[in-house]
């Protein structure tokens, strides 16, 4: 559209800039002049100015601050200045950055907008536009955080934010520091990504915590379920060869979510236990996590397969100590491959019991004191690679919270040294 | 006592302690492993323990009621095993 119509004597008076050319800018696009119906107007308009410091620069676009406030006089009908919300479509290329839609600083350019006489952005004008500004500027380094975002082609405000399994670890990481204070503003200080909003984070934030809750009810559940089924199983004396499926010692279908393919298809009676966080590094998987974590779970406890139900323990939520996502190293006691397979490590005894007939009587895990060699190795395992991810991923306290408990309870410092 | 310091420290208090979880282990139990093999003031486990619970009301709860459950079953399951031993001697002496 043809939309560049200004006068001269407004574009003075209205002009942000300092540095505006106080002379009766010059028309010097006579070859615009095609696309124009009010001619005459354009006339007066020196682009050559307007875009002239934006050499070397193909794609940028002035900034047309200046001309948004321009009535049109005489012209076509838009007002420019307030329309700000026609949508870009008329502005890729033109270096009018053709009137309608195309607001000051909402440049459907890709990427960067080199605004010369800008400077900074008057972008401030309208709500909406200051957030364009903030894209924009933050444009560059739009890449380097993989959030991808409109770019400025639709003439809506809301920027849409690609939660990576990068930027939701960060979230992750931000909200378990801040604990019981993990609020949208806090968190989104703690992150300090550019482009977010506290809107963004806050709906973010709910539909977490909403998952987590979620997900903790069931593995509880799913814990008690597996106690039992492994219970049963066992006294049927027969059974022996059955137990060896499931660790009596581990509550196997805590923490640790399946893959996100194949095992939950091939289990149907495995309920898949999501863990709402981190990315497994698996590039299959980078993209939107956490919605697939909201499938419905699709068993109910009592037809929990009493095999276990997990996967590779590779997401799981308490990775909150800032290292890149990782499969762990196999934990002795906790990490079945495939799910389903069973644990054979904690049940050496068994076939050999199984075979020894009724000499074994008891195995230690029916009682309620696992071998101290396990536990023992077990935490030590902990304090070794502190950078594992938590077994269960329960919900953190708050630090203070717990500093504050702690003082109360005669223990002033921690660590204590 | 930097505050990054007590965050790691408890955030390690807290791993532990889940490990203890996976063998459901009790909090006493607890309390006292990660006393004799990390070294943990008992205190220290029992008001992360504490906290843990607190942030996790759901979790626990079906944590205690499992493992009352367990406790329980495995009387049983004991007095079965017993049982079927006693039958099963007295057929084998027979033989």
């Amino acid at each position: 559209m043809q939309m560049l119509v200004a006068s001269s004597s407004s574009l003075r008076d209205t002009a942000t800039k300092s540095d505006d050319n106080p002379e009766t800018i010059e028309s010097g696009m006579d070859e615009f002049s095609d696309c124009f119906s009010a001619g005459s107007l354009l006339d007066s308009i020196d682009f050559d100015e307007l875009f002239a410091g934006l050499d070397g620069d193909p794609d940028a676009l002035p900034d047309l601050e200046i001309l948004g406030d321009y009535s049109i006089s005489g012209g076509t009908g838009d007002d420019r200045g307030q329309s700000s919300d026609d949508g870009n479509d008329a502005v890729s290329g033109s270096p009018f950055g053709s009137g309608s839609g195309l607001d000051a600083g909402s440049v459907c350019s890709p990427g960067e907008v080199v605004v010369d006489k800008a400077g900074d952005m008057d972008v401030k004008k309208d709500g909406p536009e200051g957030h364009f500004g903030k894209v924009k500027k933050s444009a560059a380094s739009a890449g380097k955080a993989g959030r991808s975002k409109a770019r400025g082609s639709d003439g809506n405000r809301k920027v849409k934010v690609d939660w990576t399994p990068e930027l939701h670890k960060r979230f992750v990481q931000a909200v378990e520091q801040l604990g019981e204070k993990a609020v949208p503003s806090r968190i989104l200080e703690i992150m300090g990504t550019d482009g977010l909003t506290r809107h963004n984070i806050a709906s973010h934030l709910q539909k977490y915590r909403s998952h987590r809750k979620h997900l903790i009810a069931r593995e509880a559940e799913a814990a008690s379920w597996n106690q039992r089924r492994h219970m049963y199983g066992g006294a049927r004396g027969g059974g022996m060869g059955k137990r060896v499926a499931v660790s009596p010692w581990l509550l196997p279908t805590i923490g640790f979510p399946p893959a996100m393919s194949g095992p939950m298809h091939h289990h149907p009676t495995v309920r898949p236990l999501h863990v709402w966080g981190h990315p497994s590094g698996d590039p299959s998987q980078t993209n939107t996590m956490w919605p697939k974590h909201i499938l419905p779970h699709q068993l109910r406890p009592p037809h929990l397969h009493p095999r276990p139900v997990w996967a590779p323990p590779h997401l799981p939520y308490g990775q909150s100590q800032g290292m890149p996502c990782y499969p762990p190293p196999p934990q002795r006691f906790m990490a079945p491959p495939v799910p389903g397979i069973p644990h054979h490590a904690m049940y050496k005894t068994d076939p050999r019991a199984a075979a020894a007939g009724p000499a074994t009587i008891l195995h230690p895990p029916l009682d309620s004191s696992p071998s101290n060699e396990s536990i023992d190795a077990a935490l030590e395992d902990v304090l070794a690679k502190p950078w594992l991810p938590l077994p269960i991923g329960l919900k953190a306290p708050a630090i203070d919270t717990v500093v504050g408990e702690l003082q109360r309870q005669g223990v002033p410092q921690i660590p204590p040294s | 006592m930097g505050d990054h310091s007590s965050a790691s420290y408890i955030h390690m208090v807290q791993h532990l302690i889940e490990k203890c979880l996976t063998f459901h282990m009790s909090k006493e139990g607890c309390m006292e492993a990660l006393s004799k093999h990390a070294k943990i003031d008992p205190v220290i486990t029992s008001t992360v323990w504490n906290e843990l619970e607190k942030e996790n009301k759901e979790f626990f709860e079906s944590y205690s009621k499992s493992k009352n459950e367990e406790d329980r079953m495995s009387e049983a399951e004991t007095s079965e095993l017993i049982q079927k031993l006693i039958s099963d001697s007295s057929k084998d002496s027979k033989e």
